[in-house]
């Protein structure tokens, strides 16, 4: 008897079996998004600037804080300074590597994305991942190091624990990209609203401190409904021996779950794809 | 003056064309709200007072600068910079009204309906979490807090005209946009008040017009000296009277530089 194939298992077999094609394709698209960045140097070097700015008032306003009130809801200075730069490191990688999310409003209006799905390659691979920012990867280095330095002076942190802390920390980026992917779907579904991207940093921008300073059930919901916990919070909160082993487990579960759903969603947005532009 | 009201119900219908991204900017200004409230009170339990602010203070601030600074910083200005670089800006010049009354007129509208908004965002959040208040009945303090409300938006405004006019000689606009953005986020005390930061700093940021966005008015209501007043208020109109002659200045000089075609770097 035959086997039934659904969409998704068919989309996973052809997306295995052409994987090396795909990623030569990103590298390319990534060339060529360097290429095209460093075009206008001033404006990267000032937006670099910005951020930097950004990150440094942050981190003087977090340790500022929290070294004149002693701790934030049970964590160090320190600590609270881990949930910080985990968020930036997910923040700035998410960015570099899903920029074209930023741009794909554009795309829908002008018609481009008629000459992206008629092209040989899934158009995910374009909208999502083609536009790779090289500014924002050289900074999260930056993160990592900051991080690994001060995880260093953190006492009780095992060598379990950070592989528990970076294991999140991709998992992490899983539910970015699951995000990324409901933006672009939502994107063709409704041209109404043009910062789809930027509501999705705001919500994710909660996860700049520990979830525990959220009273429920506003921390439920930003846990379970949005997980923005799950996102920010988990990979801190495995280094420090405060995430249980359950709801660990739930969390990449949902993590690969919103994934899933996030794909079927983008599929239903590009059978409703009417050409908006041109 | 029916120009401008026309111009003002223009923009008001510009954004009810647009409702449900106009409700979702202001759902994105109401969850950083949220944020900063729970940050706030997470870092007062256990104590009575921080950096001499007592809980209902520092409340008070927060609530109270989200109200003003949904009024002062809500502009239209950033709309110049990209007519200045398709050209569309010679549109404006040639018509019989005028240009800064145009864009101030965009700008008002913006504030106004930016304000309601945050006002009624700030009651959800007092109905629901019911946070302790500081309610002033000092009606000098109000007309205080009136005027240099009204003088914080002046500024801002002539910066944000100043940010735009970059257009005249570079495309690099928006970059130093995103630069003002996040020296406004922190220095004009969006995240905490000001004088909690060591006291040079402190003083140091009071030269620079930053404070004078929303810091200043929200100082006011929660106390002030005799002397803060003198110095706020000098301060203020010397900012209102520096980024105006600036702004006279740069956008006289803009307008001769331009070579208006299909774009100007195009």
């Amino acid at each position: 008897m035959e086997k039934r194939v659904t969409g998704l298992q068919f989309l996973w077999k052809v997306t295995m079996n052409n994987l090396g094609k795909y990623f030569e394709i990103f590298w390319l698209l990534s060339r060529y998004s360097v290429m095209t960045s460093m075009q206008s140097k001033v404006s990267v070097a000032l937006f670099t600037v910005a951020k930097l700015i950004r990150f440094a008032m942050f981190f003087f306003f977090i340790y500022y804080l929290i070294t004149h009130t002693n701790t934030i809801k049970g964590y160090s200075a320190d600590q609270a300074l881990i949930f910080f730069l985990t968020f930036s490191i997910i923040d700035s990688v998410s960015q570099a590597l899903f920029r074209e999310v930023y741009r794909f409003r554009q795309m829908v209006i002008s018609g481009e994305l008629n000459s992206v799905l008629v092209k040989p390659y899934p158009a995910l691979l374009r909208v999502l991942v083609g536009g790779v920012d090289p500014m924002d990867l050289v900074i999260s280095v930056g993160y990592v190091c900051m991080a690994a330095y001060i995880l260093y002076f953190i006492p009780n942190i095992s060598a379990v624990s950070l592989w528990l802390y970076a294991g999140f920390v991709v998992n992490s980026m899983v539910l970015a990209a699951a995000f990324h992917v409901a933006v672009l779907a939502f994107a063709i579904i409704t041209t109404d609203v043009d910062h789809g991207i930027l509501i999705y940093r705001d919500v994710v921008s909660a996860g700049r401190f520990p979830l525990e300073i959220y009273k429920e059930p506003m921390r439920s919901i930003l846990t379970f409904v949005v997980p923005v916990g799950i996102m920010m919070s988990f990979p801190s909160q495995a280094v420090f021996g405060t995430l249980g082993i359950l709801q660990g487990t739930v969390g990449v579960i949902l993590s690969f779950g919103a994934l899933w759903l996030s794909l079927g969603f983008w599929r239903i947005a590009l059978r409703r794809y009417q050409s908006w532009g041109g | 003056m029916a120009l401008y009201l026309h111009i003002f119900l223009v923009t008001i219908s510009e954004y009810f064309a647009y409702r449900m991204n106009f409700i979702l900017w202001r759902a994105r200004a109401f969850f950083s709200l949220i944020i900063r409230y729970y940050l706030w009170l997470a870092l007062y339990e256990g104590s009575q007072s921080i950096f001499g602010y007592s809980e209902a203070q520092m409340m008070t601030y927060v609530l109270l600068s989200t109200v003003i600074s949904s009024f002062v910083l809500a502009t239209r200005t950033p709309d110049l910079a990209g007519q200045i670089l398709n050209g569309d800006v010679i549109n404006f010049l040639l018509k019989p009204f005028s240009f800064f009354g145009y864009f101030l007129t965009r700008d008002f509208t913006d504030k106004l309906l930016n304000v309601v908004f945050s006002i009624l965002e700030v009651y959800i959040l007092f109905a629901l979490l019911k946070p302790q208040i500081i309610v002033s009945t000092d009606p000098f303090m109000w007309t205080a807090l009136i005027i240099f409300t009204f003088l914080g938006c002046l500024i801002a405004f002539n910066i944000n005209m100043l940010i735009s006019f970059i257009a005249f000689w570079s495309p690099e606009v928006w970059a130093p946009r995103f630069i003002f953005f996040i020296l406004v986020m922190f220095f004009s005390g969006g995240f905490f008040p000001l004088d909690i930061l060591p006291t040079g700093v402190y003083k140091a940021l009071l030269l620079t017009p930053f404070p004078y966005f929303y810091f200043v008015p929200s100082k006011l209501y929660l106390g002030y000296t005799g002397s803060e007043l003198i110095f706020y208020s000098m301060a203020t109109v010397f900012w209102v009277l520096h980024q105006h002659f600036l702004w006279y200045l740069y956008g006289k000089e803009g307008y001769g530089v331009t070579v208006f075609m299909e774009g100007n770097y195009e």
